[in-house]
């Protein structure tokens, strides 16, 4: 490769890892109901921890029928430069105390009596959760989601991935809920224009059908 | 040219930036692309029954009380709330457990539980949408250079008072032109006489001591 294409390969990088703080910045700033704070924002912009949460968001497609579309997800980040996860750490222990009924319990104190879903592999989130907090991660997934777009980034959000990485343990203790946001700096975002059987067929098994199979034969052949 | 003055300026422009923000929210990310959100736009006397229902409420919430008297300070210069409501029902099917059932049917089958405040049970990403397109209109808020505030306590009373209907959640984008950000630092709200009386009431620990004696 010539030495200027590996310049820009280098900088792209280094515009994903600053592209990532700065949309982080923006998702903490952004609302908090009450003024109180509850998210934390987790980046992973290195390659080998987002392979590491793609398998564990296949693992979960597994599990359930209604997942089935995790696959799909994981084909998707595995094209993401960086993974920004948000957390809510009041909603599963610390209920907002304003009786709001969103859960459907009434009043807080029916909700910290209820017993919360065992974390079993087809349970996503221990629910019930208190809903007033976690809407929390709605401002600031769309912090970031403002700010991916006033960058001219590309994005997408999953919930696949929020709870893989709850699964996986790299999430803060008292997490109840998390949700993630996907960053590209592509030509093409990795998000968008996805085909159906994507899982299956994509770039990569593309390349690997292709190419990679191809060229051996070739080269055995014309050796 | 004609002429426009400054009044008209401010207020043709806050009905436009309502717009604008409406446009934001309506168009804002959403899991499963489900728009079913709906919006209403609020001003003028409407926004006087909201007040006026939230500060009755002083001896239950003294939240919804402090919300309602700055919603009477608010209403003197132009403003304007953008109601932003949804139906709790799941219609993703992603049997996530967040709201406390295994399944998506389970939670839709469940009792509703109505209230003044939303019926419940919820839907997680229902109630993920619909804030999402709350902050999508209080992020074009901010670009438009209006002062903005989310309040669910507003969005709750409008609710109650079902001026938003045909929905179970609902949470507020207020946004105003007033000379002063009128929506943080609300000092002048707090007389003497009235944090005299709210705040010995409702934080009786911070003049209490150590072990539980007040302090004369």
């Amino acid at each position: 490769m010539e030495r200027s294409m590996k310049q820009y390969e280098t900088d792209r990088k280094e515009a994903v890892r600053l592209a990532a703080r700065l949309i982080l910045a923006s998702g903490t700033t952004s609302p908090r109901v009450g003024g109180v704070g509850e998210c934390t924002i987790h980046v992973l912009d290195d390659d080998c921890d987002i392979e590491d949460l793609c398998q564990e968001v296949e693992r979960m497609a597994d599990i359930k029928k209604s997942w089935q579309f995790f696959k799909r997800d994981a084909a998707m980040l595995r094209d993401a430069d960086a993974v920004l996860i948000s957390t809510s750490l009041r909603s599963l222990t610390d209920p907002a105390d304003i009786n709001c009924n969103m859960c459907g319990k009434l009043v807080c104190e029916y909700l910290k009596e209820e017993d919360k879903l065992p974390p079993d592999p087809d349970v996503a989130f221990t629910g019930c959760l208190c809903i007033f907090r976690a809407n929390n991660i709605a401002y600031a997934i769309d912090g970031m989601v403002s700010q991916a777009r006033n960058l001219g980034i590309d994005y997408g959000v999953y919930w696949s991935a929020g709870a893989a990485a709850m699964r996986m343990g790299i999430l803060p203790r008292d997490t109840g809920f998390a949700l993630a946001v996907a960053i590209s700096i592509t030509e093409k975002s990795p998000f968008r224009d996805v085909p159906k059987r994507y899982a299956d067929i994509n770039q990569r098994t593309m390349n690997d059908r292709m190419i990679n199979r191809l060229w051996p034969q070739f080269r055995s052949i014309y050796s | 040219m004609p002429i426009i003055e400054m009044p008209d300026l401010i207020s043709n422009g806050l009905a436009r930036s309502v717009e604008l923000m409406a446009v934001a929210a309506h168009n804002s990310f959403r899991f499963n692309d489900r728009n079913t959100i709906r919006m209403r736009a609020i001003d003028g006397e409407d926004l006087e029954q909201i007040a006026e229902y939230c500060f009755s409420l002083g001896d239950m919430s003294p939240l919804a009380a402090r919300d309602g008297r700055h919603l009477v300070q608010l209403m003197k210069e132009p403003c304007s709330l953008l109601l932003i409501g949804d139906k709790r029902k799941s219609d993703f099917n992603y049997n996530c457990g967040a709201c406390g059932y295994r399944t998506c049917a389970e939670m839709n089958a469940a009792e509703e539980v109505e209230s003044l405040t939303a019926n419940g049970p919820s839907c997680m990403f229902k109630n993920i949408n619909m804030n999402m397109a709350a902050n999508a209109a209080a992020s074009m808020a901010h670009r438009l250079g209006l002062h903005c505030r989310i309040f669910s306590t507003l969005g709750f009373s409008a609710l109650a008072l079902e001026m938003i209907e045909d929905v179970d959640l609902c949470v507020c984008v207020s946004v105003s032109v007033a000379k002063k950000n009128p929506y943080f630092d609300r000092h002048e709200f707090w007389t003497k006489d009235h944090w005299d009386e709210i705040f010995d009431k409702e934080f009786p620990p911070f003049n209490r001591g150590f072990i539980g004696a007040v302090e004369e």
